[in-house]
């Protein structure tokens, strides 16, 4: 694939392109589609260890796929595919608080992205016939869809994301310990949120999810206003959960936020690396492949 | 602190807009939503602060260039400052010619620098030098000034004025506390024709003799005569004087004759020499121990010789006692008589060569004399109009285009005597004294004349003009409102008729335009203030002499100077006040510095405002 075709393809995962498309669904595919076109001579495919055929040997073909028996018998070069497992169970924890619904100068909203990031890492899971299931909390759990792998359950999860209105405050440690003490066997959990609470609570729900043998893949979703506060003129900043307001000179308040923000980002990183978590922070004005990636990552790392 | 113009301090009042605005704007900053206010909450509460320090910087810089404006203009000043110096001490030096005595001037100068000397701590000095006019040569200042000042001075050609130096150091102390120091020779011809100087209590004069003079010769006059010139030598020393009178025309000598002058008296010395037409002649005598600038008199020339008068008369007003009166003057005059038919028919052209002309007639004069007369008096003649009867009002009035209903004559005999009402005229400067002597006229009839736009120096006792004068283009026209031929008064066998008859016609023959003779201290622009022979703008020479009352040796003791001096009640409390107020404002000149404070207040408010 040329460089020309594969930047048609990632246009695709482009956050501006999506929020101009219709259903959830359609943004689903969009991303996911995109996002494997793309990954054409990715090291991932196959991770799956199920044989599914032998096909004759093309070059191009990894070697490492050829099956040596098969040329012994026959004197032919035969390549092994496999068809992936489905018996992963996979949980989407996407945050729906009041904050999540903060769009600054992205073209989409925190929660609109992480509703097409959960609604994309549902489609790519359904693909591989994982099963998907969905909770979606603020202070407590608002929406929940438990894991399966039926034909009809992702469009009836596409559609939940569809309609996820911004909730109240967040506390997303509660839905953590509360999941945690709900899955019976080992699966992975994808936590979507801007983790802008108490980081303590947080990593603690994290690390008892963990503790219970389940995989856990943190998306920490941030607007470009989060993360590089651009703002201009003396200003009251009212936070939107907790209506507490700070008058500030962003000229002046900026250094000390942003110091404050990596502070935080590096408590989550350091914390949940160390709990064998993978933590990824995404800026909603990025490309969604970087998160579908990551997400890849930890689904082989748990085989 | 004071202000000069408090009022101005309302516009202070407007600290009030950046202060409202101040706290209007407090907390104007927008709403922003956001997300991570947790985050933002940790530090920004300092920086909020810090923000608050300099909006408070900011107010208090625009605060204070308001107030440090408004102040400005309000021109504050420190009454104590000035209260600090106070005291004022003026030191003025007599530069009168008669300084110029052998050591006496180095002498005034020491006692100048010595009353500088003795000037207090913080004590303003001020140096003004003297003669006829009072020059402040060193305004109030410290004492290296006053010094260099008196350093500079010189004696001129001036004469002694006490007055002026009085005014002057009234018009420095404005009211104040100041000590004068009168440094002089102190003539007693300094408070001659002056009028009585007036200074406030306030300030002390004290008197410091430079020395007395007591010999000096000076040439009082110069004169042409039928043998020769005649030069007035006065000697004012207490012993007779001999010595050499040196006669020079136009630079050169031409004669020299010896004088013996008696203590305290004058002598004419004749120095024979065939008068010249034309130049200028000066006459100088040896005067080793006196003042050098009155040795030497000089007297210009000219060609016209004796002056005539023509009197216009008739039979009847005959002119006789007025032609007897001119005659009397020494030869000052050449009256001529002439009638009317005698410069009818175009022989009035003669009229133009007159230096005044006596009008006691208007029977037979034809237009042409009439024209030629008014033309006469409006290029600078004299006329003396005499109210006779054979003079016709109507004839004067339409002559010079006057009103004709300005002039009656009395219908009837009246009983009048007459009094000078100016006596600085100069027709009755010269009777001095004397002039009450006018009241002793019997006057039955006179001219009844409406004094508009006329100078009425002598009035009849029932009020009416007796004397008028005026000027009519360049010249001048006197009129006499009774006769001067005994038909309506006895004026002519009074003893004042002939001092009165040649003053008239002196003062009128006396072309403004012709001046050759004038004094050190009345030259005009552009000449030097010295004696000599000087060319005047419009090219006729002038003889510019010393005023000979400075030649006098009398002296005053220092007390009767201070008497002389009235002392009068300082100016009132609150306009003194307000003028030191003035001063010591414009000393000071705070509003500068205020101005410069508020340029510094906005310097200081545009760095805090950076962002």
């Amino acid at each position: 694939m040329g460089a020309a075709s594969a930047a048609r393809d990632l246009r695709f995962l482009d956050p501006a392109i999506l929020s101009r498309l219709g259903t959830m669904e359609l943004k689903a595919r969009t991303v996911v589609e995109g996002f494997l076109s793309g990954l054409h001579r990715s090291p991932y495919k196959g991770f799956s260890v199920e044989f599914a055929e032998y096909r004759q040997y093309l070059p191009g073909d990894d070697l490492s796929t050829l099956d040596w028996k098969v040329y012994a018998r026959t004197d032919r070069y035969y390549v092994k595919k496999y068809e992936e497992e489905t018996n992963l169970e996979c949980h989407l924890l996407l945050d729906q608080s009041a904050s999540m619904a903060y769009r600054g100068t992205a073209p989409m909203s925190k929660l609109e992205y992480g509703s097409v990031l959960a609604g994309s890492l549902a489609f790519l899971m359904h693909r591989q016939r994982d099963a998907t299931g969905l909770i979606a909390f603020d202070e407590q759990i608002r929406f929940r869809l438990p894991a399966a792998s039926r034909p009809g359950h992702l469009h009836a999860l596409l559609l939940a994301l569809e309609r996820l209105q911004a909730g109240q405050r967040s506390d997303v440690a509660r839905p953590l310990h509360q999941l945690a003490e709900a899955l019976l066997k080992r699966s992975l959990v994808v936590l979507i949120s801007d983790l802008l609470d108490d980081p303590e609570p947080v990593i603690k729900g994290l690390k008892h999810l963990r503790f219970r043998g389940t995989d856990v893949v943190v998306f920490q979703v941030l607007d470009p206003d989060e993360l590089t506060f651009p703002f201009r003129g003396a200003s009251k900043f009212k936070d939107l959960e907790t209506a507490q307001e700070v008058v500030a000179d962003p000229a002046r308040a900026r250094t000390a936020y942003l110091r404050e923000l990596t502070g935080l980002t590096l408590q989550y990183d350091r914390e949940l690396r160390g709990a064998g978590i993978d933590y990824v922070q995404l800026d909603t004005s990025q490309p969604l492949d970087f998160a579908l990636l990551t997400y890849l990552s930890a689904r082989s790392k748990r085989k | 602190m004071s202000f000069l113009y408090p009022l101005f301090l309302l516009g202070a009042l407007a600290v009030a807009i950046p202060i409202v605005l101040h706290l209007l704007r407090r907390d104007v900053a927008p709403d922003v939503p956001f997300t991570a206010v947790r985050l933002l909450r940790k530090s920004p509460v300092d920086r909020s602060r810090r923000r608050r320090l300099r909006d408070l910087l900011l107010l208090a810089a625009r605060v204070t260039a308001l107030v440090l404006l408004a102040a400005a203009f309000a021109r504050p000043y420190s009454p104590r400052a000035d209260a600090a110096a106070a005291g004022l001490r003026i030191v003025a030096v007599d530069r009168s010619f008669s300084m110029a005595a052998p050591g006496r001037f180095a002498a005034a100068l020491d006692l100048a620098r010595s009353a500088i000397g003795e000037a207090g701590f913080a004590e303003r000095i001020a140096v003004i030098a003297f003669d006829e006019r009072a020059e402040v040569v060193a305004l109030p200042g410290g004492a290296a000034d006053a010094r260099a000042a008196v350093s500079t001075l010189a004696p001129g050609h001036g004469a002694t004025r006490y007055a002026a130096v009085i005014e002057k150091a009234t018009e420095l102390a404005s009211g104040g506390p100041a000590t004068l120091v009168v440094v002089s020779d102190l003539q007693r011809a300094g408070w001659d024709g002056e009028i009585r100087a007036q200074a406030p209590v306030s300030l002390t004069i004290d008197v410091r003799n430079a020395g007395m003079p007591t010999v000096n010769l000076a040439v009082a006059d110069l004169r042409t005569d039928k043998a020769g010139v005649v030069v007035a030598v006065r000697n004012g020393s207490a012993s007779a004087r001999q010595g050499t009178v040196t006669l020079a025309h136009n630079g050169a000598t031409v004669g020299r004759a010896p004088f013996n002058a008696e203590a305290e008296s004058s002598v004419d010395v004749t120095v024979p020499w065939k008068v010249a037409a034309s130049g200028s002649i000066s006459a100088t005598i040896e005067d080793p121990d006196g003042f050098p600038s009155d040795n030497t008199r000089h007297l210009v020339l000219t060609r016209a010789g004796t002056p005539t008068v023509m009197v216009v008369q008739s039979g009847e007003a005959s002119g006789f006692f007025l032609l007897r009166a001119l005659d009397a003057a020494g030869g000052s005059f050449e009256a001529k008589a002439v009638t009317g038919p005698e410069i009818a028919g175009g022989r009035a052209h003669e009229i133009s060569t007159q230096a005044a002309v006596i009008l006691l007639s208007t029977r037979n004069l034809d237009r042409a004399a009439r024209d030629a007369i008014v033309g006469f008096v409006r290029t600078g003649g004299g006329l003396f109009i005499a109210a006779a009867p054979e003079v016709e009002p109507g004839v004067i009035a339409a002559m010079f285009g006057w009103d004709v209903a300005g002039f009656t004559v009395d219908p009837a005999p009246r009983q009048v005597s007459m009094a000078t009402t100016d006596v600085r005229h100069p027709l009755f400067r010269p009777f001095g004294g004397l002039a009450a002597n006018l009241g002793q006229i019997n006057f039955h009839q006179t001219w009844r004349v409406r004094p508009d736009q006329w100078h009425v120096p002598a009035q009849f006792s029932d009020g009416s003009p007796a004397v008028l004068d005026r000027s009519e283009g360049a010249g001048r026209v006197v009129l006499f409102a009774s006769d001067v031929d005994r038909r309506w008064n006895d004026f002519p066998l009074h003893p004042a008729f002939v001092p009165f008859a040649v003053e008239a016609v002196r003062y009128l023959s006396t072309r403004r335009d012709a001046t050759q003779d004038i004094l050190v201290s009345r030259v005009p622009t552009g000449l030097v203030p010295a004696p000599g022979v000087q060319t005047l703008p419009d090219g006729r020479p002038v003889a510019v002499n010393v005023d000979l009352r400075e030649s006098s040796t009398a002296v005053l003791a220092p007390a009767e100077f201070a008497a002389a001096v009235e002392r009068v009640a300082p100016l009132a409390e609150a306009p003194r006040d307000a003028i030191k107020a003035e001063q010591t404002e414009a000393r000071q000149n705070l509003w500068q510095y205020g101005l410069m404070l508020m340029l510094v207040a906005l310097a200081a408010e545009s760095f805090a405002g950076r962002p």
